[in-house]
């Protein structure tokens, strides 16, 4: 009962924050969430591999990905409390964000541990509708425009992923509650008629496409996170991108039991292409620096889904790469309120001469923007390494050079643009006294990006351990 | 029996594409929801108490009443008669549905398969279809929650055609999901409405850079 538990304690604290509108209960409402979080994770970790609350399995993969919401909670919910601060002077508006953060961090770990296919597709709709009113939170019209259109995509996306669970449910007449558990479908797969099976992976790929942030509902993702506060985007680029990943790889893990796994190899080796090649167009029309690091996201996102089609190596490298994203891409969003604050602007055009003005701040930029770049020392490199050995060793020279020609493509753009933030001209209207400034800001940042390196070059084994258990065939 | 039921859903689909008036569409939505309630009354013949209160709050209260109560409320709000901001003339858009019709009839003869009932999968199949088709012509977005609307529909007649009865409290969460997402959905259609002046997606181009 220990995740029932959880959930029941998390709507608690949430309901609390919601209500109660007073600044030290809000610390102590996210204080007390962090540290629930925390202590799920490690009691999961010790339990690994038991049923829990009969809808939930504590299984690698879960572990693995709820540790990491664990390690990213403390520094968004830390970098949350400045940006209220600066954005938001209701207090009421304040409690409704943070307990909207507790609800979308508690549906993503459900998600994680859940192991019936129709209780994922329902925590799934769940974060739509939360990321909805976050994405909105500061009620100005392109964030009404944002969040329509999340959350009509995403609804979209999430009833065409519907009818391929009903398409995987063809052969089993009245389900059980057993009857819908990943493991359980994927000892039926061979039964199930090829269309209805090939039918349900295109139509659940291409749902939960809009939580992975991949092609081909991914447009709706990257204008939520153009407009969404920044802490949100540090979420929402982050451990939802994961919570779609969960969803997609344990379909995959469906259709790998059966003869047609090289065809869903082939399906996810094009969306993935496919969605890096949409990034490297797109990007050179990117003017807002949320918008570049969602495009950023997508292109990981895109090297993952290409990693899942590799086999064994492909599968280690996809669930490396995804750790070391959620740690690289939390911290750049939230280096981004450091930018937002100091120019007052997210766009290009409003930045200029950072690092002599905030030197700190543009020095842990630079960091980050190697990091997410995969350029060493980067342990994002060490990730991307392993998909391109995949790659070749699957024999996709093709596939392998237009990968790292459109990867060229995408570092230039971002180069380009953060030449322009660190040493372009700043424009006439800047003025250094609206400049809000903390210089203990960049630490967490700091510490990410470092523990990016420190995973990819000196992975603990217990992480190794994880990473191993999670690989499906 | 249950073949003159989904024949007249069937139509309801073409009236879709007929009409421009937006308590029409409504009401084609309402009717809709008490013919599933007919067709999964009559082709669910072993249903126990509880599957039967969930299919009569799915179809029956949900999908004939709150539902069409609710796009009534956003209509009267939002001061809106008739939506005529069709991509595609409605003459064709008919055509079109027709032959989505045959395909799917098509799709479900040629399949031959145990599992599914072709009557049912065929209808179902045409619903998913049209609604698609149905928010790819429109521009307007109440348009665009008629079509996610019809999309569900077709999903419920897909679940039927499959023969999955999921257990009570599975379908229970799906069910207060789908509901809770539609009236959100109409809550931000009535905020663009106030702050755009119109519902009209080609208002909504403000986020491209």
């Amino acid at each position: 009962m220990l995740l029932i538990y959880f959930f029941s304690i998390a709507v608690l604290l949430a309901i609390g924050l919601f209500f109660i509108h007073n600044k030290f209960v809000h610390r102590i409402g996210i204080l007390l969430f962090s540290l629930l979080h925390i202590g799920l994770s490690v009691i999961a970790y010790q339990n690994l591999d038991s049923i829990d609350s009969f809808y939930f399995k504590m299984d690698s993969l879960a572990v693995l990905l709820s540790g990491l919401l664990s390690l990213i909670t403390i520094p968004v919910f830390y970098h949350s409390w400045y940006y209220l601060k600066r954005h938001v002077p209701e207090r009421r508006l304040k409690g409704r964000f943070l307990s909207l953060m507790i609800l979308l961090e508690t549906a993503i770990t459900g998600i994680y541990f859940t192991d019936n296919i129709i209780l994922v597709w329902v925590g799934l709709e769940i974060t739509s509708i939360l990321v909805t009113f976050l994405v909105y939170h500061e009620r100005y019209p392109t964030a009404l425009e944002a969040a329509w259109k999340y959350l009509f995509i995403s609804s979209f996306g999430i009833t065409l992923a519907f009818i391929g669970v009903l398409f995987l449910t063809v052969h089993s007449g009245n389900v059980g509650n057993d009857g819908l558990s990943f493991s359980q479908i994927a000892s039926i797969a061979n039964d199930i008629p090829p269309f209805f099976l090939k039918g349900a992976f295109l139509l659940l790929v291409a749902g939960y496409s809009v939580k992975m942030n991949i092609f081909p509902l991914y447009a709706a993702t990257v204008d939520a996170k153009t407009t969404a506060p920044f802490p949100v985007n540090a979420l929402t680029s982050t451990v939802l991108i994961n919570a779609g990943f969960v969803a997609i790889y344990r379909t995959y893990s469906i259709i790998g039991h059966t003869e047609y796994l090289p065809w869903a190899q082939n399906v996810l080796m094009i969306i993935g292409v496919i969605s890096l090649i949409i990034v490297s167009l797109q990007i050179f029309r990117v003017k807002r620096f949320k918008r570049m690091y969602a495009f950023s996201s997508m292109e990981h996102m895109a090297l993952v889904t290409i990693a899942l089609s590799l086999g064994k190596l492909g599968f280690y490298a996809a669930l490396l790469h995804l750790i070391l994203h959620t740690l690289a891409k939390t911290g750049m969003f939230l280096h981004f309120g450091q930018i937002r604050a100091y120019f007052q602007s997210g766009w290009f055009k409003d930045s200029g001469q950072f690092m002599t003005g905030s030197g700190v701040s543009a020095l842990v930029y630079i960091f980050g923007i190697l990091t997410i770049t995969a350029i060493p020392p980067s342990g994002m490199f060490m990730s991307e390494f392993l998909i391109f050995k995949a790659l070749y060793q699957s024999g996709d020279y093709f596939i392998l050079g237009l990968v790292l020609f459109l990867l060229t493509i995408i570092i230039y753009v971002i180069f380009k643009y953060s030449m322009k933030l660190l040493y372009g001209p700043r424009p006439y209207y800047f003025k250094e006294e609206h400049v809000l400034v903390n210089r203990f800001e960049p630490i967490s940042q700091v510490v990410l990006f470092s523990l990016a390196i420190y995973v990819a070059y000196f992975t603990p084994q217990f992480l190794t351990d994880l990473i191993n258990a999670s690989i499906l065939f | 029996m249950i073949i003159v039921w989904l024949v007249i859903f069937a139509s309801t689909l073409i009236y879709f594409f007929l009409t421009e008036r937006v308590s029409n569409l409504i009401q084609i939505l309402s009717v809709q929801g008490a013919l599933l309630f007919a067709i999964a009354f009559i082709n669910l013949e072993n249903m126990h108490l509880l599957g039967l209160i969930l299919v009569l709050l799915e179809t029956l209260i949900v999908k004939a009443i709150v539902v069409p109560w609710f796009l009534n409320k956003l209509r009267k709000t939002n001061n809106m008669k008739r939506l005529m901001e069709n991509v595609i003339p409605s003459f064709y858009s008919v055509l079109i549905m027709v032959f989505i019709i045959m395909g799917s009839f098509m799709l479900g003869y040629f399949m031959n398969n145990d599992f599914v009932d072709v009557k049912f999968f065929t209808i179902a199949i045409s619903t998913i279809l049209g609604g698609i088709y149905f928010v790819i012509v429109h521009k307007n977005i109440f348009n665009h929650i008629v079509g996610f609307l019809i999309i569900e529909n077709g999903a419920f007649l897909l679940s039927l055609a499959v023969g999955g009865e999921f257990p009570f409290l599975v379908s229970m969460a799906v069910l207060i999901d789908i509901l809770m997402a539609i009236m959100i959905i109409g809550v931000f259609v009535n905020k663009v409405g106030n702050t755009f002046g119109n519902m009209s997606t080609s208002s909504l181009n403000q986020l491209k850079d």
